[in-house]
């Protein structure tokens, strides 16, 4: 079976992602590890509002509740 | 799931391995602080010493529409300051090499 | 569990919570439970005059889930067995 979400979710770890908090902020960058709360670790991350880029972490863990969707680049 | 290779295996790796380091947390509420990571939990409470909040306060009577009006910021120290985990949004470490 | 025992090893002390509507109360620990609920007496509101209705309320019970922040007393914080103690809890989470 490879069409649950968390095999999804393992394919992409390792990958460049976009995460959509419900506030509307994105963070891009490459997701190392994420557990089943859906907490997120990234690197190289780009935090983007509206499009601008207003802050930059080279690690960022990101609490599972605010997480929105994450997609594929 | 192969450890990257920085060693982290779950995103709460991440935060021990910042233990007694000085660290970012975005909070809910268009607050950030900083300071040095003593405690956490499952639920991302936090303890904190030496900590440095900052508040943006979007000033609605000079914002224009498109923009976002202007920004004023509030900062305050607090020594030693625990943080509930249900505002915490993000959290991150001092840059690693 | 880690942080319910700090609160519980900092009864007695005075500490500050700052509440998600900004209401800030110091007063003496008097308990806390596992849900991090608190019970404060001989409080103190920091802003008086936004919140008049305070004023007369020497003590008070705080639902855990409408605190921001507390504000501990720093000398009374082992900072090393803290992050000793964090360290062993996360170990115990990894092994489950």
């Amino acid at each position: 079976m490879s069409g649950s979400p968390t095999d999804f979710l393992k394919g992409v770890v390792g990958k460049r992602v976009i995460v959509r908090l419900t506030s509307g902020v994105d963070y891009r960058g490459i997701l190392s590890c994420l557990d089943g709360y859906m907490n997120i670790a990234l690197e190289q991350t780009e935090e983007h509002v509206n499009g601008i880029v207003t802050n930059r972490y080279g690690d960022a863990f990101i609490r599972g509740n605010n997480g929105g969707y994450r997609s594929r680049r | 799931m192969d450890p990257s290779s920085t060693g982290i295996q779950e995103p709460f790796d991440l935060i021990r391995l910042s233990l007694s380091e000085r660290v970012f947390v975005k909070l809910r509420g268009d607050r950030e602080l900083t300071g040095i990571l003593h405690a956490y939990d499952g639920h991302m409470n936090l303890i904190l010493s030496d900590a440095e909040e900052t508040i943006m306060i979007v000033d609605p009577v000079d914002g224009n529409f498109e923009g976002q009006g202007t920004v004023k910021v509030a900062k305050r120290k607090m020594e030693m300051l625990f943080v509930r985990g249900d505002g915490v949004i993000l959290v991150s470490p001092p840059s690693r090499t | 569990m880690l942080i319910f025992s700090v609160f519980k090893t900092l009864t007695d002390q005075r500490v500050t919570v700052e509440l998600k509507n900004d209401l800030s109360i110091s007063g003496v620990l008097k308990s806390v439970d596992q849900f991090l609920n608190i019970r404060l007496d001989s409080i103190k509101v920091l802003d008086e005059t936004r919140h008049p209705h305070m004023m007369a309320v020497k003590n008070c019970f705080i639902r855990g889930s409408v605190v921001r922040y507390v504000q501990l007393p720093a000398e009374h914080v082992d900072t090393q067995l803290l992050e000793d103690a964090t360290r062993r809890e996360a170990a115990n989470q990894a092994k489950r």
